[in-house]
Parts: C-alpha cells; structure tokens; sequence
C-alpha cells in the first residue's frame, strides 16, 4: 500500500477514451516528469514524491517498488525540508510540484502562521519556494491548528485547487476552498463555508465537477466548476465513507478516478488534533457511479 | 509517608451523568445537550451477567481448550452442520487460531452459514451445494471466509479479511440485548426496564474509532430504544461483553437521525463537559477547578486550601520521549483534549475523582486523568495518566506518569510540569545540608546523587519559614512504584503582563535534549530575573528511563492473551512533586 501522499511522477491514471467533453475531463494524465529528475540519480521509472518519510521533515523524492530487502534511495533537495513537514503532494504539466504544510505531532517545525502557504518546487531547478499565502481572516490558535489540507492541479483548466480549513473552529465550519493560477499564486475564484480534505475534478458523471471529501464528516461531495475552473452552483453529497472499513468514519483524504471511472477514495482518522499512529491509519475505498441510479454505489 | 490507593468504588460504571454548561445561553444546539448528557462507561467489570450471558461465555470458554478452538454456530440445518464441520477442517482457516509466538488459543466464532450467493461461487460448482462459512478472530478483529463444496466435500477457498466483521449472528445480538435492557445506565435514562423487542437496530454494527472498541478493535453493536421523539442509543461491546456508553439523540424527522459511534460519544462528550465547560471540585478541605485544555493536559486552576489561595495553576505542558539508540530520534508530544486542539496524544476518559486511602484511613482525594494513543499499547503508541493529590493536611502532589510502550526499550521520558503559586511574596530556597539557602535569581538544578534532602525529603522551598510548602521530589518513596525523578527543577518569575506559559503552550521543547534544555529554560536564560519577594512558577522535569525486562518493567506495557483476546498489561513510571505546608 503506498504510504501517506506518495505520488508517482509519471501517470496516476490511465487513459481513457471519450465522447464527451465532461467525460474526458482529467482521463488522460498530464503531469509531466521534472525536469531535474536525471540529476537525482533515481530511476526515472520509480520515482515518485513523498511526504510521508517519518524521518525526514518535508518533501523527499524515493524510489518506489523496492524489494523489501533493498535499501531505497531517497533525494531532497536543501529548500525541501526548511518549511517544515509537508502533506498532500501535486503536479502540473511543466513537472512543477506543488506541496502544503501540515503538522505531524507538534507545531515545532509548522508554526500557526505558515500553515497557509503553497509551496512550489520548480521542475527545472528543483528549488522549493513559496508560491503564494492565502489570507486567514480569522484564527483560534489553540483550537485548530491547521491550514491547507488538500492541493489538486487540474489539467483540463491548468489551474491548481485548494482547500484551507484555517479559520475553521469546533462550532463554526469557515474552510475555503480556492482557484489558483499556478504561474503567480494569484486567487481566482474561492468558495466559502466548506472544510474540505481530498480535491479532484472529473467528468464522470457527464457534469465536471470538483470532487472533495470534508474534514468534519465522512461524506465526498462535489460542486460544479465552469470551463474556467471557476465554483457554479451548490455542494452535493456524492457518497459517504461513513460506516465503512475500519474505522467506520474516516475522511477522504486523497480522491482519484481510475480508467474505468471508479472513484477510489482514501480514507484516514482525522480530528482536528495532532495524532499520528505509526502505522498509519488509511484504507482505500472504491465506488462505482450508476448511470441508470444517478448515484455511487460502494464496492468491496 | 505511606499512602494506598483506593479505586474508584462507588458505583459500578457510572462516572458522570450531564455537565451544566454554565453558558447555556451560547448553547443552542440539541446535539450539544445530548453530548452533555450522555455517559461514557469506563469500568472494567463484566456486565450484570443474565443467564444466556453466562451459559454463552462457559461455551466460548470451552471452545478454547478444543483442538479446533472455534465456538461453533448452533445449526439444525444438516446442510450448514457439514459446511461447518468441513471449513474447520480445513487447514487455511486454522491459520488464525493460535497465537504464533505463544501457541495460545484466539477466541474464534463462527459466525454464519450459509448457501453462497451465485456471484460468490466459482464456475463449475452446483449453486445449491455451496457454503460460505464466516468466522470471526475476536483478538486479531479479522474475519475468515470459507466457501464450502458440499458435493465434494471441500473447501473451495478461505479468503481472510483483516479489521472486519462478518453479519452479526441472532444469539449475539440477543446477548447485546440483554446487557442494554440489565444495564443500570439505560434502566436510569429510560426510566424503565425496557424489554427487548423495543430496541431498534440491534444488528447494526457501530463503525468505531480512536475509542476503546477502535483502539482495541473490539466487536460493538449500537441497540437503540425509542422514547417519544428522542432515541436512546446503547453501545455494546461484545469482545469484553459489557456497555460502552449511552447518549440520546433526535429521532431525525427531517433527516438521517445521526450515528451515534463510540468514538463521537466519548469524544463529545469530554469536548462539551471538560474542554469546553470549567469542572469544580470542593472536598476534603480543597477547592478548585480543572478543565482539559487544548495541549497542556489537564489543569486545575484556582486551587484552596481552607479559603487560602495556594497555587494559582498547575498543568502538564509537555511529554518529550528520546530513544538513546538513534540520535534526535523521538517525539515531543502534548496532551489534551480529543478534538480541535494541539494534542498528539488525546483524552480518552472524563477526569476521575477517587478517595485516597492510607491505612484504612481517607487522607485525601486525587483527581486523574488519562490520555492514549488510539493503537495503544502497540509500539510507537502512548498512554499517559495525570493525578493531581490532595490531602487533608494540605499537602499537595503533582504527579503524571506514562504506561508505554513507546518505540523500544532505551526510551526516556521526560514530563514538563508547570506550577504557578499563589503568594507574590515567594522565595525559592534549597537545603544545602544544614540550612536553606535562597535563589537570588531565577534558576534551574537537577536531582543527582549528591543532592541534599532534609531527613524529611524535601530538596526546596517555596515561601519561608512561616509560610509556603516544602518541595520534596520523586525519590522512589511515594508507595506508586516510582522509582526516583532525576528530576530538573526550574524556578522562574512571574510576569502578569508576559505570557510564559500561562496560557496553552506549543510545545516548548524539542524530544531529545538530556540535559536542562527541556523548554523553562527559555524563561531563565539568557538573563535570569530576580527572584525575591515575587511570584513564583515552579517547573518540574523528572527523567524515567523505560525497561522491558521482565520483572522489571517500568514505563511500560504489553498485550497479553487472556480467554483468546488482548489484554493490556501496565507498568507504569510515576513521578512528580510532594508539596508540603511548611506549617500545617
């Protein structure tokens, strides 16, 4: 099972075929492997992102599908680790990653203040910089320590989306969720109110759509995107996590659709606390949309 | 001085019923008063046994001692009797029947039998003659699935499924039944005994997490009982066999009615009633308050002793836990509150209040609290407990201590406790071995084996002669299996117009330093401040070093298989500071 927020450099879906334009959305891949890759001295074949490394603040790129008893290689650049621990990982079409911060136990190394921040790491010099920090209107320290859950870039529009759940408290869901232009970090478009982990956008039910899961609940709603990208309409449950595997209540925090549009959903604990299991708690779920029932149905 | 302690006794289970919220004005949702109201249960007896309960547990008792240690279903069906007698027989579903390292029994069930649905069985085989065969592994939460060849008197496959749970069967649902209608908590929110056939959606298996049923992975069924527009959802637990916890909720009319799990029960429970609502206590001479916070543990506040203001506060800031083996390797954890906060490691239980006894005499009280990691006792998971003591003499103890495991055998734990005392006309002073000796300046020391006690034990002073307590550390003689703090103290000076860790604190300090660099030095160095006629804040910084060898655990636990499920042994490391007045 791949670890927390790894990512394959080269694909994460399989092409597709299509006949209509909401249908194609996001079914080839476009991510495009970095540039700086060859310097790394990792196969280009293997490698992929990941923020998951316990011991190794940030981002790291490894070798993934090494036997069990080979010792996998590992690179970071010196800019990867000075932002402290990273999350969810994305990448474009040029080979540019793009990476939040979230806190791993404690606030150390993840300061309130910068947990609003989307980080850039350019596919040419492999140099991590920030790339823009949302504004945080309001803010209870001690009561929600997080920012930017959730990071997707969206090749039909070539825009990046992200979810922020920053001036969120117990009582008062305040998450954003944002369009970004990732050539200056600029905000396009924001829709408020919702706090939200997992970000993808697909076609699979004839309608593009941004797909998220929230933090506060197990369910996955969707909300209608424009050509441009920009948020249309109201939020709509698509399907729920909730009584399912495990835990019964886990947060999708990472959604993707495979070649024959399932939607596969990674599932975590999440409560707005600074826990981290060793063996972390995730399992992937898959649903299947029904055409003729309009809706998701669960499968095992 | 000689102390037992006396567990809580006076009734089985029950530990709180609702907390007031003081400001019900802010208080405007349903949900909220049903959080309040609900009752966690957290004592480790059996349920009231009923006669089934009892007649079931001597037959999965049984089962243990088979050569197949399986408790069979009860079938009439000749059909399901062969399909069962052929699955146990196979080899690969006795793959989960016995603990490799100990060759101990699991406590396995078969759970249901019955024809496959025509999706599940493979090409060639009649549809009529094939079984499926679920057996549960209550201790590794793991289902095994065998799909039976009657005609050929086979087992087609065995496909085992780990941190699932087949359908559950009628007789066990009959016996989580009969632990709700027998359990004095729901006879009590009921307001009568209610008879089985009322309860809703027995079968429904609650979907757990970090709770006691996720953290253990335990088999919990949620029956529920109607009463006017409000439901009244029980938590059963059938791996340990007793109630979890209870909570109404709205009948839902213009909605799914919501899941009551165990974990959002306990959770909201203590985020309504102890991180969000300030508790008080006033016995035995003591008066104060105590709330969770968000990453300093608990913390009791305003603390009286005979209408005297003692300390102002006291909290727990900080757990940093190093592991010798691997330079900077470890964790730098806070405690606190289950939701919305910064602890790494969460309430898991309401605070406690229990009767301290020594000699069969009640000398005082002592308010506890507990925080766990979900997967604990597993490695890399923590369990910490707080206990604040206060006896009728005016004495104080703040103490803390870790259960384990934490990531291996070198481990030390190091707890950052913060006390502010009251008096703003302190003085901080050492015993040197014939007298007490003033700090002029704020300042930091640490236990080692020259260090000078009075023969009472006392290291410090806080106050003089005529007023404030003696400080005598962790020296292995307070009767809780601690075996001496090493402890660092810090005295610094309080400022009321600068935060220094008045207020919930980040953490304060990194996992592995070994020497005073523990965070309160931070409020010392580089220029310490004057220390004469001022308020004082004491900080306390034991140092327990874990053991795993057997005999001599400390800081330590394990998972031991009792009847074929886990149990966890605990080998606490408890440390901390004994106030004493300096006239009593």
């Amino acid at each position: 099972m791949l670890s927390l927020c790894q990512l394959l450099i080269l694909s994460c879906k399989e092409e597709a075929t299509a006949d209509e334009d909401a249908w194609s959305v996001n079914s080839s891949p476009c991510q495009r492997q970095p540039a700086f890759l060859p310097s790394t001295g990792l196969n280009p074949k293997a490698a992929a992102f990941s923020t998951s490394e316990r011991n190794t603040k940030g981002l790291v790129l490894k070798e993934v599908n090494a036997a069990a008893t080979d010792t996998v290689k590992k690179w970071q650049h010196p800019s990867w680790g000075k932002y402290g621990w990273m999350g969810p990982i994305t990448t474009d079409d040029n080979g540019n990653a793009y990476t939040v911060p979230v806190p791993v136990i404690n606030l150390l190394y993840n300061p309130i203040n910068k947990q609003n921040i989307i980080y850039k790491v350019d596919s040419r010099t492999a140099a991590m910089q920030p790339l823009t920090e949302l504004p945080v209107t309001e803010r209870t320290a001690t009561e929600n320590v997080f920012g930017l859950l959730g990071i997707y870039f969206d090749c039909s529009t070539q825009k990046l989306y992200a979810a922020s759940i920053a001036a969120s408290t117990r009582d008062k869901e305040r998450g954003i969720l944002y369009l970004i232009d990732p050539a200056d970090g600029k905000i396009l478009d924001e829709w408020k109110g919702h706090d939200a982990m997992g970000l993808c956008v697909a076609g699979i039910t004839g309608e593009k759509r941004l797909y998220y899961g929230s933090s506060r609940s197990s369910d996955i709603y969707s909300i209608k995107v424009t050509a441009e990208g920009k948020f249309s309409g109201e939020a709509r449950k698509e399907c729920s996590l909730d009584l399912l595997g495990p835990r019964g209540d886990d947060k999708a925090r990472r959604i993707r659709f495979d070649k024959n549009g399932v939607m596969l959903v990674h599932g975590v604990e999440f409560n707005y606390n600074l826990t981290a299991p060793t063996e972390r708690q995730e399992t992937v779920y898959k649903f299947r949309y029904s055409e003729e029932e309009k809706k998701w149905g669960y499968e095992l | 001085m000689k102390l037992s302690f006396l567990p809580l006794l006076f009734f089985a289970g029950l530990l709180s019923a609702g907390c007031s919220n003081p400001d019900s004005s802010t208080s405007t949702i349903v949900d909220e008063k049903d959080a309040r109201e609900s009752i966690l249960v957290t004592d480790t007896a059996l349920a009231n046994l009923s006669p089934a309960l009892a007649a079931y547990l001597q037959k999965s008792n049984a089962a243990l001692n088979l050569p197949v240690p399986v408790l069979p279903l009860a079938v009439t069906d000749s059909n399901q009797a062969m399909a069962q007698s052929i699955a146990l027989a196979d080899p690969r579903l006795k793959e989960n029947l016995f603990d490799k390292a100990s060759g101990k029994p699991f406590r396995n069930e078969v759970f249901n039998v019955y024809n496959a649905r025509p999706q599940e069985i493979p090409k060639g085989f009649v549809e009529s003659k094939v079984y499926r065969v679920e057996l549960y592994n209550y201790a590794l939460n793991l289902t095994s699935i065998a799909l039976v060849d009657l005609a050929g008197k086979s087992v087609i496959g065995v496909n085992t499924v780990p941190g699932t749970q087949p359908e559950i069967p009628a007789h066990l649902k009959a016996l989580a039944l009969q632990i709700a209608v027998r359990s004095p908590e729901v006879i009590k929110a009921l307001g009568y005994q209610p008879n089985e056939t009322e309860a809703l959606m027995a079968n429904t298996k609650t979907a757990l997490n970090a709770t006691k049923c996720e953290r253990s992975l335990h088999l919990c069924v949620a029956p529920t009982f109607i009463k006017g527009d409000k439901a009244l959802w029980v938590i059963v637990d059938l791996t340990d066999h007793k109630l979890v916890g209870i909570r109404w909720t709205s009948v839902g009319t213009t909605g799914p009615a919501p899941r009551i799990s165990e974990r959002k029960l306990q959770f909201e429970k203590i985020m309504e009633c102890n991180c969000k609502t300030v508790q008080s206590v006033s016995r035995n001479g003591w008066k104060m308050n105590y709330v969770i916070t968000s990453s300093d543990g608990l913390r009791i506040s305003e603390v009286y002793y005979k209408e005297k203001l003692v300390i102002n506060n006291a909290k727990l800031v900080d757990w940093h836990v190093s592991y010798s083996g691997t330079d900077g390797f470890g964790y730098s954890d806070a405690a606190g509150c289950p939701e919305f906060s910064q602890a790494a490691v969460v309430a898991v239980t309401e605070p406690k209040i229990k009767t301290l006894e020594d000699g069969g005499k009640q000398v005082g009280f002592v308010l506890e609290q507990t925080f766990s990691s979900e997967q604990w006792p597993r490695p890399c998971n923590y369990n910490y407990i707080q206990r604040y003591e206060f006896y009728n003499d005016g004495s104080f103890r703040v103490a803390c201590g870790s259960l384990g495991r934490g990531c291996g055998n070198n481990g030390t734990y190091r707890p950052v406790t913060r006390i502010l005392f009251a008096n703003n006309q302190n003085q901080f002073a050492e015993w040197n071995g014939s007298g007490w000796t003033n700090w002029e300046q704020e300042k930091w020391q640490s236990q080692h084996e020259q260090t000078a006690y009075t023969r009472e034990g006392y290291q410090y002073r806080v106050g003089d002669e005529q007023n404030g307590f003696y400080l005598a550390p962790g020296n292995g003689k307070f009767n809780d299996g601690g075996r001496g703090d090493n402890a660092f103290v810090y005295a610094s000076r309080f400022h009321a117009d600068k935060d220094e860790g008045e207020s919930d604190l980040v953490t304060i300090g990194p996992c592995c330093n070994t020497d005073y660099r523990q965070g309160p030095e931070k409020f010392i160095e580089p220029n310490p401040e004057p220390l004469r006629q001022t308020q004082i804040v004491v900080w306390y910084v034991a140092q327990l070093k874990n053991n795993d060898r057997a005999g001599s655990e400390y800081c330590w636990a394990e998972s031991v298989l009792e009847k074929g499920v886990y149990k966890t042994k605990a080998y606490p490391c408890m440390s901390g500071p004994l106030f004493v007045p300096v006239k009593k």
